[in-house]
């Protein structure tokens, strides 16, 4: 397990400086390392790395694989929490609305210009990160009211009728203001383009902050995945932790979203995997799903912006081509198991 | 050990139980019987504190309502009927979620020397040393519930409640779990109290024999007094006493020369 977790960090260290070494211009292997170093512990640079170069590495390229491991960090750990605490292994923000939700309030911001008095760097994440908690509480209040046993496609049945639904009314949001359309669709799409340390120094406390605190409760998740009934049986406050968990998730997510767009799947793919490697146990699930994902994340933007460069796609549409035939395969596979 | 006095409790529908009055004794082994639908399930999630109720249950000495749930929990735990797995944990993993409350206490949030100890000795008890490595997913449905059965011994509790316990399981391995629980309950200040359906069960389980029908506790005596009498005939709606022997007699050959080779 050991050898495991210590080569997936490897590799993931990896995957980030690789993926800082490409872009327009081609920055070497080993000038990134003088160049992070520089940045870091301010080490001196070799001659023959050039300003320009640490310019790019420094404002451009760090701060951008930086703000996609922490968003892929995000949604994947939140994402194994959900699948856990619902028992189910197609939860994810994306599936119970948690996206829309966070969709919707940052097109409050952008179709109305709404800004919060004191903090208008805040306004777009704290509004999805508002709107996407309040679809989840909605989605899951409406689900019990539906079934009093909250049983698992009662709730993403649900969770796909409000996203429909908050889509809808975002598509009339569209078709009423058309000045903004560009910009909303832009953020629709979900990117990491142009993004810069104010953002990253945003989401790293929230998210980091997030991530330490769920992993807490490792052992709850642990027996949630039996049900609610077996957690309150060994002496777990079920209903509370539940909601705890399911908050502190979408509310981590919601803000992420809120800055980096509809980025879907990420959560969904991720924990699987995780979990096939690493085991069930969320002492590793939650941890290396955050690194993973991450890293993953990354890889994804890497792709989006270099495969047809110097077109960029946005990540969004990479993650859900890789995610959503995932979905599919996932579902039925667990159909033929008799689950 | 456990007192239960005048306990009613139910859905939204209503009351399943009413009228619920006994008490469990250090070393007892109760089993609860009765037809389906009687409310053995409902009286066995009261206890287990899964079910809020009226009336007044004491346990070692303090009333439930006066308890937090981790403090029933050290002292009662629940092995359930049929418990669904969604996600592949080890053997030895699912063994250590019993361990939760006292993981709990400390800091560190990981297991100690004494829960490993407690858990490696839960898994000898039923047997499951040797699997401790492999996936439940891939459990027959035996072990699988040989797994529960060793967390809820992990949880080290006073009182363990069966719901159905022995349902998926083989005769041999039926018998050596209830053998296993009798001697259990007999050490120290315990008791075991199960719901069972299979009265032979329930007669090779306890002493004392607890019969409910439409929500009301029939009658609690020992296994022999229960049978002889009538009272069975009555809960059941059927001559039980003589569908036991006509079974007996059917099957089991009582002349030595009658046996097959």
């Amino acid at each position: 397990m050991k050898i495991k977790i210590i080569a997936s960090i490897i590799i993931s260290i990896f995957v980030l400086i690789f993926a800082i070494t490409l872009g327009s211009v081609h920055i070497p292997f080993a000038d990134i390392l003088h160049i992070i170093t520089h940045i870091l512990f301010g080490a001196d640079l070799p001659e023959h790395i050039r300003p320009a170069s640490v310019a790019i590495v420094a404002n451009a390229r760090l701060p951008r694989v930086a703000l996609a491991f922490l968003a892929g960090a995000a949604l994947s750990a939140s994402g194994a929490v959900m699948q856990s605490v619902l028992r189910n292994p197609l939860a994810s923000s994306y599936t119970l609305g948690v996206s829309s939700g966070a969709s919707f309030g940052a097109a409050l911001v952008i179709f109305f210009g709404i800004s919060l008095p004191f903090l208008p760097m805040m306004t777009l994440p704290a509004l999805g990160f508002i709107f996407g908690l309040g679809t989840i509480i909605l989605a899951i209040f409406v689900a019990r009211r539906l079934d009093n046993q909250l049983q698992n496609h009662t709730i993403i049945l649900t969770g796909m009728i409000f996203a429909l639904f908050i889509n809808a009314v975002i598509t009339l949001l569209f078709a009423l203001f058309r000045e903004n359309i560009q910009q909303m669709i832009f953020w629709q799409m979900g990117s990491f383009s142009g993004r810069h340390w104010d953002t990253v120094l945003i989401l790293a406390p929230l998210t980091l902050a997030g991530i330490v605190f769920i992993s807490r409760f490792r052992w709850e998740l642990d027996v949630l995945t039996f049900g609610e009934e077996q957690a309150q049986a060994v002496g777990i406050a079920s209903k509370r932790v539940k909601w705890t968990l399911l908050v502190t998730s979408a509310a981590i997510t919601g803000s992420t979203i809120a800055f980096v767009g509809i980025i879907g799947f990420v959560d969904l793919v991720v924990p699987h995997i995780v979990r096939k490697i690493f085991g069930a146990s969320h002492k590793y699930v939650i941890p290396m799903s955050a690194v993973i994902g991450g890293a993953f994340m990354v890889l994804c933007d890497l792709v989006a912006r270099t495969i047809i460069a110097p077109i960029e796609l946005p990540v969004g549409a990479i993650t859900a081509i890789i995610g959503a035939p995932f979905f599919g395969y996932i579902y039925f596979s667990r159909r033929k198991g008799g689950v | 050990m456990l007192t239960l006095a005048n306990v009613a409790a139910g859905y939204d529908a209503g009351d399943v139980i009413q009228n619920i009055s006994f008490e469990i004794r250090a070393g007892e082994n109760l089993a609860i019987i009765g037809p389906n639908g009687c409310g053995k399930t409902t009286l066995l999630k009261v206890i287990s504190n899964l079910l809020p109720f009226k009336g007044d249950i004491i346990l070692g000495g303090k009333n439930f309502a006066r308890l937090k749930r981790r403090e029933i929990s050290a002292k009662i735990a629940l092995l359930s009927q049929q418990i669904g797995i969604y996600f592949a944990y080890s053997v030895y993993d699912t063994v250590m979620m019993g361990r939760y409350l006292h993981i709990k206490d400390r800091f560190s949030n990981s297991p100690s020397r004494r829960d490993e100890e407690a858990v490696l000795a839960a898994l000898a008890a039923v047997n499951l040393l040797d699997e401790r490595a492999r996936d439940i997913t891939k459990l027959s449905g035996g072990q699988l519930q040989r797994v529960f059965l060793a967390r809820t011994l992990a949880q080290e509790p006073q009182i363990i409640l069966l719901d159905e316990p022995t349902n998926h399981l083989d005769l041999k391995c039926q018998m050596e779990i209830l053998d296993y629980l009798k001697e259990w309950a007999k050490n120290g200040e315990r008791a075991v109290v199960g719901v069972l359906h299979d009265l032979n069960l329930a007669m090779q389980l306890s002493e004392n024999i607890l019969v409910m029908k439409d929500g009301e506790i029939k009658a609690i005596d020992k296994a022999a007094q229960i049978l002889s009498g009538g009272l069975l005939d009555n809960v059941y709606e059927m001559d039980v006493a003589g569908y036991m022997r006509r079974s007996l007699q059917k099957w089991v050959p009582t002349e030595v020369g009658r046996s097959p080779m």
